[in-house]
């Protein structure tokens, strides 16, 4: 009988502490923003003018007892807006506003996607691939870089640093070892040499080339969402495993232009012939620079 | 044991499923509130605003610098835009009249066409690609603005109300994979954007860009000279380096 009851006492206590367990996870699963989406859309806009699928909300309002009204006046969604006035008629400055009210939520890239919480009917799923291409946020406030001639100043990276056509007669002990395309080259303090004459003549750097480590001195600059490093005239990506040489990449800025560019004067206009590569005299900051362009 | 082991494992699991389900959160509220805002800003036929801006520069021994500009933005629909900027890039001028956009800078005198006839936002994301130019708080004037925010955004959030210069603002903020961001829309009725702040979370040292918006004038009348370029005595014309192509 006492086995009996013990017996029951534990089931009640399993069921109580699943009971329990139950609630706190419900209590801990839901979102926060379930208590902050007060109002449901309705389409107010867009007349006209392309409209994404309707939001597909199944979700019944919450109690409005989580989150406190932000302000009496807040504007309403659901508020009807006036239909705009025809574009031939009153020309707006942007057409009008897309989907009001009826925004399609469906847009959001699955990479960036976790799932929804399921534990309440909120359906604003995400999980379709409808990405538009368009970025909200561009790279705010560079500068136009337009043509601003400035002097050139060949630039020495230091002691160590040599440009391409100077004569060593030995080299440092340190100095690596490259085969790049059957050719051997010794790459020092961000220099590339190879045999000549009896001693080591500096070259351009070899494409391809990777090496472990950059001088001090060297500049990053980056092409759209592409990072470059920049030392001694030679461009370079960061291949996880060291410094890779690449060719110059079209539109990066650099602010030093190695001795050895060659001024072209190109339908009035002075640019910087360096390694095949043209280099257009620019602004930027204030200061003078120079941008990797291709000239047809 | 093997039950309250059993339990443990289902809370954990409950729980960090619960909060994973928490790193989404669209509010509706910040949605309905940049409605609004895009709305009104979508019904304008005409505008001036003066955007103030700061922003962070990265400099190789310096870290992050902050600079700014301060910009005039003049706009009359379908097709007419001025920009004054003066601050730290210098004063430039940018006309566009419909068909020819013109970009000039005042110290240099020097001045670059581009013959382009859309409408303002077409133009504005046609050059912005072409030539990398970016106009001031342009987002907010992009048409489609609420939808690229939510098709991008991790989290959208109204905060509550604050002050931005004495006014009485929404304050809503959120997250993209790539950066953070805020906006502060007036409550005064038109719901227009005051401020914005952005912190770029994925690039080095998180640089940010930060501008507020004054002076509004709403459909003023503006003349249509004002948006014409003329060429001041010994300007030299200058050629716009296009962008390189993304890829």
């Amino acid at each position: 009988m006492s086995a009996k009851i013990r017996d029951m006492k534990s089931s009640f206590h399993i069921l109580l502490f699943l009971v329990t367990a139950f609630f706190v996870v419900a209590l801990l699963a839901v979102p926060a923003e379930t208590s902050a989406q007060r109002f449901s859309h309705s389409s107010a806009g867009g007349g006209g003018r392309p409209s994404a699928p309707s939001q597909n909300f199944s979700r019944p309002a919450p109690a409005p007892v989580n989150r406190p009204a932000p302000a009496v006046n807040r504007p309403s969604p659901a508020m009807s807006r006036p239909a705009p006035a025809p574009v031939e008629n009153r020309p707006t400055i942007n057409g009008g506003s897309y989907n009001a009210g009826n925004h399609n939520y469906n847009q959001h890239p699955v990479a960036a996607r976790p799932p929804v919480n399921v534990h309440q009917n909120v359906n604003v799923q995400r999980n379709v691939t409808v990405h538009e291409n368009v970025n909200v946020y561009h790279n705010h406030y560079q500068p136009p870089h337009a043509y601003v001639y400035h002097p050139y100043h060949p630039y020495y990276w230091g002691h160590n640093w040599h440009p391409v056509g100077f004569f060593a007669a030995s080299l440092a002990t340190d100095a690596i070892l490259l085969s790049i395309a059957n050719q051997q080259y010794y790459y020092d303090q961000g220099v590339y040499y190879q045999p000549s004459s009896g001693g080591y003549a500096v070259v351009a750097a070899p494409t391809g080339a990777l090496v472990s480590f950059l001088p001090p001195g060297y500049e990053t600059t980056s092409v759209g969402n592409d990072e470059f490093f920049y030392y001694g005239g030679t461009f370079y990506i960061d291949t996880g495993n060291g410094y890779q040489v690449v060719a110059a990449p079209v539109g990066a800025i650099v602010t030093q232009i190695p001795d050895g560019a060659v001024q072209q004067n190109i339908n009035g206009e002075s640019y910087l012939l360096y390694n095949n590569v043209y280099y257009q005299p620019i602004s930027q900051d204030g200061q003078d620079a120079y941008q990797v362009v291709q000239l047809n | 044991m093997n039950k309250k082991l059993f339990f443990s494992v289902f809370i954990c699991v409950a729980m960090s499923s619960g909060l994973y389900a928490q790193k989404m959160r669209i509010d509706t509220i910040a949605v309905a509130i940049l409605d609004r805002m895009s709305v009104m800003i979508g019904d304008l036929s005409s505008c001036h605003v003066t955007v103030k801006s700061n922003y962070d520069v990265r400099s190789q021994h310096l870290g992050l610098v902050k600079h700014g500009d301060e910009e005039q933005l003049y706009m009359q629909g379908p097709d007419k835009l001025l920009i004054r900027s003066q601050g730290d890039r210098g004063d430039r001028n940018i006309f566009y009249n419909g068909q020819m956009l013109c970009y000039y800078s005042v110290e240099k005198n020097q001045y670059a066409t581009i013959p382009l006839s859309a409408p303002i936002m077409e133009m504005i994301d046609t050059v912005h690609k072409l030539y990398n130019i970016d106009f001031p708080a342009a987002d907010f004037f992009y048409p489609s603005f609420v939808d690229d925010i939510l098709s991008e955004s991790n989290y959208l959030i109204y905060l509550g109300m604050t002050k931005v210069d004495g006014k009485d603002c929404f304050h809503i903020a959120g997250t993209m994979a790539d950066k953070s961001f805020q906006f502060w829309v007036s409550d005064d009725g038109l719901n227009l954007p005051i401020k914005m702040a952005i912190v770029y979370t994925s690039r080095d040292m998180n640089p940010q860009y930060e501008a507020t918006l004054t002076d509004w004038q709403i459909n003023p009348v503006l003349p249509g000279a004002l948006f014409e370029f003329i060429a001041p005595p010994k300007a030299n014309t200058i050629k716009m380096a296009k962008a390189p192509v993304k890829k």
